[in-house]
């Protein structure tokens, strides 16, 4: 305010200076305007919704199943590199098994040629077109082609787009792009079940041991001290060995080890909690003690679980991944993206397709609630940003 | 402090002690006898095998038996395979996975702690981008699709390292970029923000005052206190590290411990197992020992009540 007007009267609604006209967020908008605007929380999010999409609405679009074998058409790239065949608008694919594929224009996978003769001598194989014509197929060096109506290896080929199985086939003939699905849903379910499991245990038990203290709480981390020296690893494949196949022995062996963590983040932020004015105030009129624990103490505390849960998802699905990978992971036919991982490692020479799609999915869940978690964290609890 | 060293050797002890109940526990609640297989056997074969491996007894004089053997490194048979001990497995795995992992023990300390370093001294510039990126791509990646990735380009694509097998030096290449990854990233940011805490402190303001090198600040007043975070986590580090080679042992054909273990998991190997559990968790837990007393040593103020 300058010299001239400081006696001057001042207006009658000079106190709408002081009014506050944005509406005030509560936690939840302060929580949610945080996450947004951070850039890799929020792709991380996109990331998460657009992979349940993928797993859940995803296998509807699809003619295929998850079990579906196709013997004849096993380990089919999804770039397809196609010789010209006899007729107008066909191409020819040659499979690893050197058989004969014919492929339209665009890429759809017509029919597998008859095949005829074996010249073993002149390394040719013939396959009947229809019936007055033959296809050779020359192996006689590499690389493998189809001869033209003159006898003359075709050394140009086109690549198409394998529009019958986008992402491809496996080694037994299974659609990977249905598998993946069907993968990332059973990843996705072992890890939200795991963490939900081990966040129920985890407040529990935390939750009692910070609240009641005392001996109760020492015994009840000395426990805790001890099992996390125990390598998890170890006791995740000990206790999966126990049970028999399938999935629900999988989210068990997850379910029992991961809850410590979450046990000291509770009792951590119990023991801080617990000696404020608004327990003492339910204490004083009689509120009892789970009343006080659950109602009270634990939503309080509910910003760094929902951090920790965040954070576990990544590791169960990385475990899952792990143990299916080292063969005790789901049972066939069933698809997981580690026993789709472990099944390519053996023809990763001849097909690394079958194996990096997988790796790629996991890959993306990784980043995807990695981003979410830090993000998550940044937003519940700005102290701890970096 | 003798003190401390007192409680710590009897916690292991008890630790070690209830891993090794809990193991035996475990492997003894698994249905079926260790001799179900798909061939049919006859009663009197089954009781003899029972009687062979004293599994007639009761359950806690074969604990206390199967302990007594531990105390002498004594593990016990194989189930499957006849005339091999479990101590034939480890004696012949060790030394590749204890090679193994001491390679990458050294190159993921000789990596993550400069990188933490520079990307601390260059904060926000490329340098540190361009590290924390890697380092985001470290911790998120499994180590079996790194290792395969790895393998499929360096081994089949390019042909520069062997495909399996650690014959020459070549061979520990590959195993040990893709088992190091976690543990270098997770360390490199560690450090990172380790550092970054330090150089924000009071004493590294008044180092700089006296006119110290800015070197001399870094090497001697920051760093000794950025590392001490990082020392923390070596032993949870080692922990990753062994864990770890199982999946790297099993696709780099090494035949280290860990393809025997993950082996006697796929095949139900009880024994094998359990002594595998045991001899591991005691390595680990000995390793965790030993870098809380080195912890001890290197920083002064920390007081054990």
């Amino acid at each position: 305010m300058n010299e001239q007007n400081r006696w001057e009267r001042v207006s009658g609604d000079a106190g709408e200076a002081e009014r506050i006209y944005r509406r005030s967020r509560t936690f939840l908008g302060d929580v949610w305007f945080r996450f947004t605007h951070k850039p890799t929380a929020l792709f991380g999010f996109i990331l998460v919704v657009l992979l349940l999409a993928f797993c859940l609405i995803g296998p509807v679009f699809t003619p295929y199943t998850y079990s579906e074998q196709n013997n004849k058409l096993a380990s089919i790239p999804p770039l397809l590199k196609v010789y010209p065949g006899p007729a107008e608008g066909s191409n020819l694919y040659i499979t690893q098994g050197l058989k004969l594929i014919e492929v339209d224009d665009e890429g759809h996978l017509i029919r597998q040629l008859k095949k005829k003769k074996d010249d073993s001598k002149a390394k040719q194989t013939s396959f009947t077109w229809d019936d007055d014509t033959l296809v050779y197929l020359d192996y006689s060096r590499l690389p493998n082609t189809v001869l033209d109506r003159d006898g003359n290896r075709i050394e140009t080929a086109k690549t198409v787009w394998n529009r019958t199985y986008l992402l491809g086939t496996d080694q037994l003939g299974r659609d990977i792009l249905t598998r993946l699905m069907y993968g990332t849903r059973i990843s996705l379910m072992v890890a939200f079940i795991a963490a939900l499991v081990n966040m129920i245990i985890g407040i529990t038990y935390g939750g009692i041991a910070g609240y009641l203290g005392g001996r109760t709480d020492s015994v009840m981390m000395r426990i805790v001290d001890i099992i996390s020296t125990i390598p998890l690893t170890l006791y995740v494949i000990l206790i999966k060995m126990c049970l028999d196949d399938g999935l629900l022995s999988i989210i068990i062996a997850l379910s029992s080890v991961y809850w410590v963590d979450m046990a000291r983040v509770v009792r951590g932020e119990v023991l801080s909690l617990k000696n404020q004015e608004f327990v003492l105030a339910a204490k004083t009129i009689g509120s009892s003690t789970k009343t006080i624990l659950f109602s009270h103490l634990i939503p309080n505390a509910m910003g760094p679980i929902l951090v920790t849960v965040t954070m576990l998802i990544p590791s169960a699905i990385f475990m899952e991944a792990f143990m299916s990978f080292i063969g005790i992971g789901i049972a066939p036919p069933m698809a997981s993206l580690g026993t789709m991982c472990n099944d390519a490692t053996e023809t990763l020479r001849t097909n690394p397709y079958q194996l990096f799609l997988p790796a790629l999915v996991i890959c993306i869940i990784m980043f995807a609630f990695n981003f979410v978690g830090d993000g998550l964290r940044d937003a519940l609890d700005p102290k701890l940003k970096k | 402090m003798s003190r401390y060293l007192i409680r710590r050797v009897l916690t292991m002890i008890v630790t070690l002690f209830m891993i090794a109940l809990l193991t035996f526990c475990l492997m003894h609640i698994v249905p079926g006898s260790p001799f179900t297989s798909q061939k049919q056997m006859s009663q009197a074969v089954l009781d003899a095998l029972n009687a062979k491996y004293n599994l007639d007894d009761p359950l806690w004089k074969q604990f206390f038996d199967y302990m007594r053997g531990v105390l002498h490194f004594d593990f016990g048979p194989s189930y499957k395979y006849t005339g091999k001990t479990v101590n034939d497995f480890i004696e012949s795995g060790l030394p590749y996975s204890a090679r193994l992992g001491l390679v990458t023990l050294c190159f993921v300390l000789l990596t993550s702690i400069p990188m933490g370093i520079v990307a601390a001294l260059r904060n926000g510039k490329w340098q540190d981008m361009l590290l924390m990126f890697l380092a985001t791509f470290g911790v998120t990646i499994p180590s079996f699709v790194i290792a395969t990735g790895l393998l499929y380009i360096f081994s089949f694509k390019l042909g520069w390292t062997p495909v399996y097998g650690v014959d020459t030096w070549k061979g520990y290449i590959l195993p040990m970029i893709a088992m190091g990854g976690y543990s270098i990233s997770f360390l490199a940011r560690l450090m990172r923000s380790s550092l970054l805490e330090v150089m924000g402190q009071d004493y590294i303001r008044t180092a700089r005052a006296k006119g110290i090198s800015e070197v001399r600040v870094i090497w001697k007043h920051a760093l000794r206190n950025a590392l001490i975070p990082v020392i923390t986590v070596l032993g949870p580090t080692i922990a990753n590290l062994l864990t770890g080679s199982f999946v790297i042992e099993k696709i780099f054909a090494i035949p280290g411990m860990g393809g025997y273990f993950v082996n006697s998991v796929t095949q139900r190997d009880y024994t094998t197992i359990m002594g595998m559990t045991i001899f591991y968790a005691t390595v680990l837990i000995a390793m965790i020992f030993l870098v809380d007393l080195f912890y001890c040593l290197i920083d002064p103020r920390i007081k054990y009540e």
